[in-house]
């Protein structure tokens, strides 16, 4: 697999994009800052989040069960998933009772996480999906490279050449109004035909059994409540105890991730609509693993916002794909490793651990500790690359040995083209200093 | 042994850790006027609203969505407003189907009632709770082009708000 770094050199090869693209996501980051200052009780927003996850994190169990216990009195069915396999056995099961062949999915993470419509189409179900930034990528046979902007790696010069092949708009046509109202036409269709629609959640409530999902532009609605049968797919951390903590979180959750006040819509499902199907399917996948280890399992505190992603000066110049995992940017390269930490060795490294991404978070996850956390994890593992390893263990050498260090120095001065080369990927775009004829320690000793 | 004991047998309870209770200190100081014209919405006056929607309709209670696909503007009553971000809570009891807001082409909301923020909006929903429920702030909208803003993407083409004493 082509790692972080060779991906990310592919996109930058655009350097006019990559201008794009981090100016664009900055920009994001700047209304975020915008929405969040008007709150003078902002900080005390964040830290109030981050208790009750950490409260709902120690009570884990209890919480999946009281809302397990209100969500089946208010009629909803409940599933339990331990894996990807196992959830989209379950989806399918469903679907299948049925009979439907094509569905409408909003966006959910977890269901990329999974696979899930690779997995359905194999079966010879058709997934539809109905966020216009999703549908332009699932056109386009890519992942979403961001997790609330998925076609952001996109221009929309792009996007009318998609819809010009697949839904017949005008050649040459990339008018954002017009490719919209194009498929808000097209997607009105399968809303209307459809027997099944598969949401994501953002909220499950313990206390209630309802679960809350947020969307602008009003897709998950008009999926799941036209369809016969709602599936609705969320991770076990997605738990909150109570209702009233629902004001913290949606306070936070539009502000930090592009600066809205909130949501066009905040949609709390409570019980299924009369004679509806509504069922909830409940995925660890990893999840209790990462609960286990002291270490890392704040990362479970996550809202998917994607803050972390607008600010990382990484994320913003390397785009999501480069990230290969369905969630990318600092929050992903903390969750990737868990579920596979070979397949993901790379992702902790793409970082500079400025810390922005950790500063942002509204529910005050340390990512940068982590991705610190996760490289020393994944060196100790032999599992970062051989360059950085071996470039590592010489580093060290030389640091612990005086003398090593000195005569290291000297070789170095003299044979300056060594640090001006391939060898030293630092030098890759940039301009070494002059190398000086002679170090501190000569000049002292001369004078 | 079943998905569900798997998990939560590897779910251990941790170090006590309280839960903070409700949120204390938070800004009262919100104009919902400002806040609609912020998320999109329009603030028409009764008077207005008859110029401008005179063809508006009230639709009785439905068990088909479907038949609400032609409704081009739907006028519904809104639970209350909140201050701070301009959504609006309605609920199914309230709307003659869910998926009602949605699938009109306009939409008008009643409002008679505000509350200045979240907390404040979520202490007035800790009553019975509706089957389903939603905070609505303005029209549908996406931005997933380009980070363009467009008005219109699912649900309904444009809001209009009247607060009625």
């Amino acid at each position: 697999m082509i790692s972080h770094a060779e991906a990310s050199e592919k996109f930058i090869a655009d350097a006019e994009r990559t201008d794009w693209h981090d100016e664009t996501l900055w920009f994001v980051r700047e209304k975020r800052d915008k929405a969040s200052k008007v709150l003078p009780e902002w900080e005390a927003l964040r830290e109030h989040a981050s208790q009750i996850k950490d409260h709902t994190l120690a009570n884990l169990g209890s919480y999946l069960q009281a809302f397990e216990a209100k969500a089946q009195a208010n009629g909803i069915k409940v599933h339990w998933a331990k894996d990807a396999a196992e959830h989209n056995e379950i989806v399918h099961q469903i679907i299948a009772d049925q009979g439907a062949k094509i569905l409408v999915k909003s966006k959910s993470m977890l269901t990329e996480e999974c696979h899930l419509n690779d997995y359905l189409a194999n079966k010879g179900i058709e997934v539809v999906d109905t966020d216009l930034g999703e549908r332009i990528v699932q056109f386009r046979n890519e992942a979403p490279s961001h997790i609330v902007l998925p076609a952001i790696h996109l221009k929309k010069e792009d996007v009318g050449e998609t819809f010009h092949q697949h839904l017949g708009t005008p050649k040459g046509n990339k008018d954002p109004q017009f490719l919209t109202e194009a498929a808000r036409q097209h997607l009105r269709g399968h809303f209307l035909a459809s027997e099944v629609a598969i949401t994501g959640v953002n909220f499950a409530i313990a206390e209630t059994g309802e679960f809350v999902v947020c969307t602008n532009e009003g897709n998950a609605d008009m999926g799941a409540h036209l369809a016969q049968v709602h599936i609705a797919c969320m991770g076990i951390e997605k738990i909150i105890p109570k209702r009233e903590d629902l004001a913290v979180f949606l306070r936070l959750l539009a502000r930090s991730a592009s600066g809205q006040l909130i949501t066009t819509y905040s949609s709390h499902f409570h019980k299924p609509r009369e004679g509806q199907e509504m069922h909830i399917v409940l995925l660890d996948n990893g999840r209790t693993r990462q609960l286990a280890d002291p270490k890392y399992k704040n990362s479970l505190k996550c809202i998917r916002c994607a803050a972390c992603f607008n600010t990382c000066p990484v994320y913003r110049r390397s785009g999501g794909h480069s990230y290969h995992q369905p969630v990318a940017g600092p929050i992903g390269s903390i969750l990737a490793p868990n579920i596979d930490k070979k397949a993901n060795a790379d992702l902790p490294f793409a970082s500079t651990l400025c810390g922005s991404c950790s500063n942002v978070c509204p529910v005050k996850i340390n990512i940068h500790e982590q991705l610190w956390f996760w490289r020393q994890d994944l060196m100790a593992a032999g599992l970062a690359p051989v360059g950085k390893t071996i470039g590592m263990k010489l580093m060290a050498l030389t640091l612990a040995h005086p003398a090593i260090y000195r005569i290291g120095g000297s070789l170095l001065r003299r044979f300056a083209p060594l640090l001006n080369s391939r060898l030293n990927p630092w030098y890759k775009q940039r301009e070494m200093p002059e190398t000086p004829k002679e170090s501190f320690q000569e000049w002292y000793k001369k004078r | 042994m079943s998905a569900r004991e798997e998990i939560l047998g590897k779910i251990h309870a941790q170090s006590e850790i309280n839960h903070p209770g409700d949120f204390k200190g938070a800004s009262e100081d919100f104009d919902f006027n400002a806040s609609l014209e912020v998320v999109g919405a329009r603030v028409l006056t009764a008077e207005e609203l008859e110029i401008q929607f005179p063809e508006r309709r009230r639709y009785e209670k439905i068990l088909d969505g479907l038949s609400l696909a032609e409704v081009e503007v739907l006028e519904i009553d809104g639970e209350f407003g909140v201050a701070e971000n301009g959504a609006i809570w309605l609920t199914e009891e309230a709307l003659p189907h869910r998926v009602a807001p949605f699938i009109c082409q306009h939409l008008v909301i009643n409002v008679s009632k505000i509350v200045p923020n979240m907390h404040a909006a979520y202490a007035e929903l800790n009553k019975p709770n509706s089957s389903f429920g939603l905070f609505l702030a303005g029209p549908s909208k996406t931005a997933d082009i380009e980070q363009s803003l467009v008005i219109g993407a699912h649900g309904a083409r444009s809001l209009t708000v009247v607060i009625r004493a």
